[in-house]
């Protein structure tokens, strides 16, 4: 069996935490041996959601240089996290930022796309950047922009389940009505990382 | 539709974290009485309690706070109801006095005392290790490391204290409260064990001639337990080799990936300590055989390691033990790759440093942060309006603890729960200055009001402010005495916040909304000329709280209309996350906004709008 660590971070409010535990699910109904940690409290207020999903593992932390998959929902936020990626792991990134208060008071500077793709590039062998919320308000509401970047991952093979799985997890997991905006923005999501 | 956690379905695997797994546990161990004071990272354990209460048969409540939490519980145990009190570490320390004489008399139904701690204060003041209190209370301590142990081990600590009278610690940390993973479920008990109360005045009033004898009981009954925990299903020996490694709580997690990584698995014999106290000696002691190390790994304190040390020292045992040092701090959380290390250390290997980019540095921080809307934001804008730089502010443990950072700076000390007006009160009295003590409603009703008691009985010349949200707000919006309603329906029972300050004796108490700037500013101006003890109730329901209690935001949005010297003073002095600065102009991003409309009071330049116009 193949095992994997799979690193999550985004910004309190973006759903973060519903994504792992999609994955989760997910990797648990394809019979997968998956542990998942997550660290609550401070999410509520904008502060940084960092959760992981370990497949073939016992404890359900990541440390630096530990991560096959680095999953950003927030650009800022991928870089910070970087340094959890193993050499030669994979990014997959929202483009899109979440400008922290300091940033939106004109008193620290946001990083550059291109900036933060060319350093995870270097660490990474694969580094994938979408722009999750823009899609997400295609498929019909922001709030699905989780669902793009896992649809996104999916597609590039950096989950430990293909794409089937994890729509049948949408419908199994996710509110009704919810449905098939996640499925519209898993596939969008699907369609950026292929093109 | 009841609850997953509440169906006999024996046999069925659920995804769960391991705060809901220790509710099926308890469940499958019979409860009948929970009790708590939330605190992360416990709260998820009571809040599923609360929420499946109308379905479930047991008894659920938020206590006031952790201390009187263990006393109601241990009065349901004394009335021979299975019973769970759950809290987070910090909240032992308040509830320790009850702790140490209860250990004393039992808990004949049967009590386990749940205790959160926190290494790497993920989200508390500090990492105190609360397996201390096993040894100071003489409780038996359990230390779960995965979601599935997280039940069994709940369960099993529930059956050990109804078997034996005895209170039993169960002793969680971040990492394993906050784990999910698959958990395959236990029966549920057909019909609850109740014991009837037995009259016993030797057993149950600790008089003086009584707790001489019970304190001795108390010892036997350990050493009892501990010979129990020899043959515990939880105390389990694998592998084999010169190196031994005994492991408890989450670092058996790191040390079964460390073993995997490095290629050695099996090849090191391994102790799990799955019910680490009382130790059982004559494991330890059979285990020692044969090696030629051992390596203790548990977070925080020594304590294994130097009871293992004491008792090779004792038996007159030749072997090198290996714990705290370089490679395992006496602070914050270990890891699979700190736990590698100290492996390849006592092997002789080379030490293995992971590969990875260097940590980027100088990125713009993402603090949390108080809400869009937080009438906590407000209040402070006034009161810094107001007091400045001259007053001395004294802080509390909530939400509002946020306001430390700048531009609102509102917190120059912290102790702890319940402190602020207490701690506040002595900094006036010693140095004679303004001085400002910020609580919120729960910390009020949790141990806030023995402090104003204090200050009305001493003359304190103290500022008191209540920063009333009308909810528990910090840890997930539980409810308290004075709520207007809980998420089960509305509170029959509200206990009124201004009449408890006056009928404490304060003269001067004032309350007002925090939305509303010039009502503010006046009595905080009225108060600012008045001596003693005085109280400001800051009330305004908590902007999240109220919007999912009613489903409905507020109608209105501001805007910056324009975007000049008055608006940018405004971004900078409030800090409202709801503003962004582009281009050197302000813009209120509309689906922050929670419609407050303190904005509009501060400047002109703000305007309100129908929202989504």
């Amino acid at each position: 069996m193949q095992r994997a660590r799979i690193f999550f971070t985004g910004v309190g409010g973006q759903g973060t935490l519903t994504a792992t535990k999609l994955v989760s699910l997910t990797a648990l109904d394809e019979g997968l041996p998956v542990t998942s940690g997550e660290i609550h409290g401070m999410a509520q207020r904008g502060g940084v959601v960092e959760s992981t999903v370990l497949v073939g593992y016992m404890s359900p932390k990541i440390t630096h240089g530990e991560a096959d998959l680095l999953l950003g929902f927030e650009l800022l936020e991928t870089l910070r996290a970087l340094c959890y990626l193993k050499p030669g792991g994979v990014v997959v990134s929202n483009s899109q930022a979440l400008p922290p208060l300091s940033v939106a008071t004109g008193k620290a500077a946001y990083p550059e796309l291109e900036a933060v793709r060319a350093k995870a590039q270097a660490a990474a062998s694969k580094a994938l950047f979408v722009p999750c919320r823009t899609l997400a308000e295609q498929a019909g509401s922001a709030q699905s922009a989780n669902t793009v970047l896992l649809g996104a991952a999916c597609a590039v093979g950096a989950l430990p389940f293909g794409m089937e799985a994890l729509e049948r997890s949408v419908r199994k997991y996710l509110k009704p009505a919810l449905a098939e905006t996640n499925l519209k923005a898993l596939a969008l999501g699907a369609g950026a990382a292929q093109s | 539709m009841p609850s997953p956690l509440l169906a006999q379905t024996p046999g069925e695997t659920l995804l769960l974290l391991g705060n809901e797994a220790i509710v099926r546990g308890a469940l499958e161990g019979g409860v009948g009485f929970v009790s708590c004071y939330p605190g992360t990272p416990s709260s998820e354990v009571p809040d599923t309690f609360f929420r499946m209460s109308r379905d479930g048969d047991y008894r659920f409540e938020y206590s006031t706070n952790e201390k009187v939490a263990l006393e109601v519980g241990a009065g349901a145990a004394l009335a021979g109801t299975p019973t769970l009190v759950t809290m987070k570490h910090v909240g032992v320390n308040v509830a320790a006095d009850p702790l140490l004489t209860l250990s004393y008399i039992t808990a004949p139904g049967g009590l386990v005392l749940l205790s959160a701690d926190d290494p790497g204060c993920h989200s508390s003041q500090n990492e105190q290790d609360n397996r201390h209190y096993a040894r100071l209370a003489g409780l038996p301590c359990f230390e779960p490391a995965t979601a599935q142990e997280c039940k069994d081990m709940t369960r099993d600590a529930l059956l050990l204290a109804q078997r034996t009278g005895q209170p039993v610690l169960l002793r969680t940390t971040t990492r394993v409260n906050h784990v999910r993973g698959p958990v395959t479920l236990g029966s549920l008990p057909a019909q609850k064990t109740r014991k009837e109360f037995a009259r016993n005045l030797q057993q149950y009033v600790p008089i003086p001639a009584h707790s001489r004898v019970q304190h001795r009981q108390l010892l036997d009954r350990l050493a009892a337990i501990g010979r129990e925990a020899e043959a515990s299903p939880w105390n389990k020996v694998s592998g084999q080799g010169t190196l031994g490694v005994i492991a408890s709580g989450v670092t058996r997690c790191y040390l079964r990936d460390a073993l995997l990584e490095e290629g050695i698995e099996g090849s090191v014999k391994v102790l799990d300590l799955g019910l680490s106290y009382p130790m059982p000696d004559g494991l330890l002691l059979s285990f020692m055989e044969g090696l030629e190390k051992v390596l203790v790994l548990e977070e925080l304190d020594p304590l294994v390691e130097e009871h293992v040390r004491a008792l090779a020292q004792r038996k007159g045992i030749s072997i090198e033990v290996l714990g705290k040092g370089e490679a395992l701090p006496l602070w914050g959380e270990y890891s699979t790759q700190m736990v590698r290390q100290a492996l390849r250390q006592a092997l002789g290997r080379q030490s293995h440093a992971p590969q990875h980019c260097a940590p980027e540095g100088g990125l713009a921080m993402r603090p949390p942060n108080l809400c869009a809307g937080c009438s906590h934001r407000s209040a402070y804008y006034t009161v810094r309006e107001v007091f400045g730089d001259e007053a001395f502010y004294s802080s509390d443990i909530g939400c509002y603890t946020l306001g430390l950072l700048p531009p609102l700076s509102m917190a120059d000390f912290l102790l702890c729960m319940g402190s602020s007006v207490s701690t506040g009160s002595g900094f006036a009295s010693a140095s004679g200055r303004t001085t400002i003590g910020f609580i919120g409603d729960s910390t009020f009703f949790h141990s806030g009001v023995t402090g104003l008691i204090n200050a009305v009985h001493n003359d304190h010349d103290i500022l008191v402010v209540v920063l009333d949200n009308r909810t528990t707000a910090m840890t997930g919006h539980q409810p308290h005495p004075g709520v207007d309603a809980t998420a089960l329906g509305p509170n029959p029972r509200k206990v009124e916040i201004e009449p408890l300050v006056k009928a404490c004796g304060v003269e001067h108490v004032i309350t007002v909304s925090p939305l509303n700037h010039k009502a503010s500013r006046k009595a905080l101006e009225a108060m600012k000329a008045l001596k003693g003890p005085r109280v400001i109730i800051f009330q305004d329901p908590c902007v999240i709280h109220e919007r999912r209690t009613t489903g409905k935001g507020k109608p209105q949005v501001a805007v910056a209309a324009e975007s000049g010297q008055g608006c940018l003073d405004v971004l900078n002095s409030l800090a409202c996350p709801a503003f962004v600065k582009e281009d050197g102009q302000v813009r209120v991003d509309e689906e922050l906004c929670s419609g407050c409309m303190y904005c509009l009071q501060l400047d002109k330049s703000f305007k309100a709008k129908k929202r989504g116009a």
